[in-house]
């Protein structure tokens, strides 16, 4: 006998479980199917452990910082097993947390590998162990894996060559670790490893490191990291990998790197093969399952969310997507807008941006005006980053003042770039934003702040 | 003060008119009683006259345009007088006050003796009494509004969708929309289903939404609609067909290209020399050569023949007046050149009025299709349809048979006019006529 649903989703991550949680809360009979544990990349190898060692890691720097505040802290020592179990306690509470939010909402949570058979009269049908389950919709949140390029020597991950998964099973700390790949997931563990003094070295493809984001802050991100002691390779192409060695393409010429440990983060694809997808005949667009503004495939009743449709990778946008499957599915028309989803680099200082860099801005001819200031000129940075810089950027249309991007290097920026967001999703003009008060003192001023220098 | 004329209401269910003729334009000097604008309703023409002595304001429609009745059609005043809501207007802020006057029979003009509200310089709230007082009742703040009345005015319905609605729309684009003159009644799809800035569309387009795009008609695709349905819902019409053998019409055609590549000016066409074929044929069956009308059938001395042609602007049939009198070459120049004014646009109104023309031929055939039933424009009593040239088996004597080309014709006629026989030995003289045409070049 099978068991019928309103809604059967697949994958258990930020995508699939808030998406799970809001469908149960509106009443609809959901089955949630995750062949790990729940919550995903974000919460078991990716965001959460590593901002638990990043905390980790700031509070040892902070701590060896101490004297130039007044606090004089002797003889710090860092216990790394301590940090890494520290990780695992902090995953499992919040892996329990959300199971406790799935029974609270009534979803049926099935913990085995979903299989799609095929469109069925009631819709689809899938298996999950022995189960065997008729869902009105199908919601695929199958996720991401890092991509391992085929480059000579890499293979698969060993206990050399390491993805963002096997580094956080580490035990003992690497001497010397080679990142390949100087994006957010290579730059957050670098900066982690370079803390607590490993020896890191980052070998990037491109001409900068963190494409993407707001290059001149990329700059001076890099720049703040290799006087902390990393080294640098950028428009370094990766040819092959001996054993511990990274042998790397230089400006036409051939050097190498040695590390004890080598992390390779230069990407991540998305996951959609081996759980029968072939089944329905979804369209795929480079990798990743297309979908429209509905997060609609094009099979009628099956959509997909978060890193499966291969074009955002962050845990905040999957959760979004998941929200406006639901919604539509429960009568609200809902709409998926990516321009002013956050990112946020994790390193120490914080590195976050949103909306349009000056970048994109050029490229996509569109007419802006910008404002930048340091963000010396909020009190409350001054007060708590003896010695630090940082800067904020503001991008406003040309014609009418609203809001395109803000970028800003410094903590905690993290905490402060929502509010950039709001401005963005809202379209405000400079003209609104100068009546919104800040709390002062605050770091979060600098935007107030940049918006009076236009 | 400037006193508006709007379009009155001619009895219970007419919801709009349209207007057929506007004799003045903006600026033109008018006086009391002179012509202002002629309209009509679905059944009967009507005539406006100016109710004050001044000058011609604003205009706010076309000739053609469809208007609601009790909407602001112009606006007469001083010379000089400014009513534009984007201008300084201090000349018009004056007491505001609706007369109600009688004029001709039981229907009344609303006439305004003032522009309805005042005009604040710069701010955009050209609005009308009833919306005014319905904005001021619910506190809706109208200089957020864009209204959807003639020159952005606006109207009562503005007032009631917004508070059904009440759309949330970004500052940004609150700006662009004033800024841009674009429109804010779409659909929105920022936070929450506000509108933002990419949601602003031009006024007048189409609305779109994730399943469909509505567009108003144009008015020409309006008069279409409107006399396709009226000639199949008001007539007994069918349509018979049969074909003639084309190979003389071909022959002629061959020489007419060979004389033109030799110099020869007028370049007759196959649609031209059957068009004539179809008027040696109209001469003989003067009862096809008609309009019925109620009880009687209108025979005409002349033939006025209407050429259904094909333009980007939708199908229009302009009428060749006494296509009786012209000689081939005299037919095919009228052709072309009409059928030009009309891919133009430049094309005497009148000659497109279905009862100008006696019968009509629509042509089919260089689109390749086999056969139709083209529809009559009433009051004419019938229609040809002209399809393309087929091969078709031929006894050609000594029970040799072989293929020979045939032209399809496709005659729709009003049963109600003829009768089945005279139809079909009509069409059956078409074909007569096509198969043993000669022409003199």
């Amino acid at each position: 006998m099978s068991k019928n649903y309103d809604l059967a989703i697949i994958g258990g991550g930020p995508a699939g479980y808030v998406a799970a949680e809001r469908a149960g809360h509106k009443g609809l009979k959901v089955v949630l199917i995750e062949k790990g544990e729940l919550g995903g990349v974000c919460l078991n190898e990716g965001c959460i452990p590593t901002k638990t060692l990043l905390y980790s890691a700031k509070l040892y720097d902070n701590a060896i910082g101490a004297g130039k505040y007044g606090v004089d802290a002797k003889e710090v020592t860092f216990d790394f097993g301590k940090m890494m179990s520290r990780k695992e306690k902090v995953v499992k509470k919040l892996v329990g947390g959300v199971g406790l939010k799935m029974k609270e909402h009534h979803v049926e949570v099935i913990k085995t590998e979903a299989y799609i058979k095929g469109r069925s009269a009631s819709g689809i049908s899938i298996t999950a162990g022995d189960e065997e389950i008729e869902a009105t919709n199908l919601l695929i949140c199958t996720g991401s894996e890092a991509f391992v390029p085929p480059i000579p020597g890499l293979g698969t991950p060993n206990d050399t060559i390491l993805t963002n998964r096997e580094i956080l099973k580490l035990t003992e700390l690497p001497a010397s670790l080679v990142v390949i790949g100087g994006g957010v997931i290579g730059m957050e563990f670098a900066s982690f490893f370079n803390s607590l003094g490993t020896k890191v070295t980052i070998v990037e493809m491109l001409d900068e490191i963190l494409t993407g984001m707001d290059r001149e802050m990329s700059v001076m991100m890099r720049q703040m990291y290799a006087k902390k002691g990393i080294t640098f390779h950028l428009s370094s192409k990766v040819v092959e990998v001996k054993g511990t060695e990274v042998v790397f393409e230089k400006e036409g010429k051939t050097e190498s790197v040695t590390g004890e440990k080598i992390l390779v983060s230069v990407g991540r694809k998305p996951v959609t093969k081996g759980f029968g997808l072939e089944n329905l005949s979804v369209e795929l667009d480079r990798g990743g399952i297309k979908v429209d503004e509905k997060m609609r495939t094009n099979v009628p009743n099956v959509f997909a969310a978060g890193d499966v449709t291969g074009f955002s990778l962050l845990a905040h946008t999957a959760s979004r997507e998941g929200e406006v499957v639901v919604n539509n599915l429960t009568g609200r028309n809902d709409r998926m807008r990516y321009n002013a989803i956050p990112g946020v680099v994790y390193t120490n200082p914080e590195f976050s941006g949103v909306g349009l860099t000056e970048e994109k801005a050029k490229e996509q001819n569109i007419a802006y005006r910008c404002v930048k200031l340091s963000m010396a000129y909020a009190g409350r940075f001054i007060a708590e980053n003896e010695g630090g810089s940082g800067l904020c950027k503001v991008l406003v249309g040309d014609k009418y003042g609203e809001v395109l991007g803000v970028h800003m290097l410094g903590n905690p920026s993290s905490e402060m770039i929502y509010g950039a967001c709001m401005a963005i999703e809202m379209e405000m003009t400079l003209k609104e934003m100068e009546e919104v008060v800040f709390p002062h003192p605050t770091v979060s001023e600098i935007f107030k702040e940049t918006i009076f220098g236009f | 003060m400037a006193t508006i004329v709007i379009m009155p209401k001619q009895g219970q269910s007419v919801e709009s008119c349209i207007l057929t003729e506007i004799p003045k334009k903006v600026g033109d000097k008018i006086t009391k009683g002179e012509l202002l604008f002629a309209y009509e309703t679905d059944k009967a023409s009507f005539e406006e006259f100016a109710p004050v002595d001044g000058v011609l304001l604003a205009f706010y429609y076309a000739s053609g345009d469809e208007v609601t009745v009790l909407k602001e059609v112009c606006v007469i005043g001083e010379p000089g007088e400014q009513l534009s809501a984007n201008q300084p207007a201090a000349s018009v802020t004056s007491e505001k006050e609706i007369i109600v006057m009688p004029v001709k029979d039981e229907k009344a003009v609303v006439v305004t003796s003032a522009l309805p509200t005042e005009i604040v310089p710069g701010v955009s709230c050209f609005i009308s009494p009833r919306a005014k007082i319905l904005a001021a009742r619910e506190g809706v703040d109208i200089a957020s509004l864009r209204g959807t009345g003639p020159n952005g005015r606006i109207i009562e319905q503005d007032i009631l969708a917004y508070l059904t609605s009440k759309p949330k729309i970004t500052p940004l684009a609150r700006k662009k929309a004033d800024e841009e003159q674009l429109c804010t009644n779409c659909t929105g799809t920022g936070l929450g289903g506000s509108i933002t800035s990419k949601d602003l569309k031009q006024v007048g387009t189409a609305e779109v939404t994730d399943e469909f795009e509505i567009k108003k008609l144009s008015n020409i695709r309006k008069l279409i609609a409107k006399a396709m349905l009226n000639s199949l819902q008001n007539s007994a019409q069918l349509t018979h067909h049969l074909s003639a053998d084309a190979r003389q019409l071909m022959s002629l055609r061959k020489v007419v290209k060979k004389a033109v590549d030799e110099g020869y000016k007028t370049n007759i066409t196959l649609n031209d020399l059957i068009c004539f074929a179809v008027i040696k044929a109209l001469k003989r069956f003067p009862q096809v050569n008609t309009h019925f009308v109620d009880d009687s059938m209108k025979y005409f001395k002349k033939i006025h023949l209407g050429i259904a042609v094909d333009t980007d602007r939708g199908l229009m049939v302009p009428v060749i007046r006494n296509a009786d009198d012209l000689s081939i070459q005299g037919l095919s120049n009228q052709m072309r050149e009409i059928a030009a004014a009309c891919k133009k646009g430049s094309i005497n109104p009148e000659l497109l009025a279905s009862e100008a023309a006696t019968f009509t031929v629509s042509n089919l055939g260089n689109y390749g299709v086999e056969m139709f039933t083209p529809v009559i424009n009433l009051p004419q009593t019938a229609i040809l349809g002209v399809n393309t040239i087929i091969p078709r088996p031929k006894e050609l004597g000594d029970g040799v048979y072989g293929f020979v080309p045939h032209l399809g014709l496709s005659l729709t006629y009003n049963h109600q006019a003829l009768d089945g026989g005279e139809a079909t030995r009509f069409l059956k003289q078409i074909a007569t006529e096509i198969e043993n045409l000669t022409i003199e070049l």
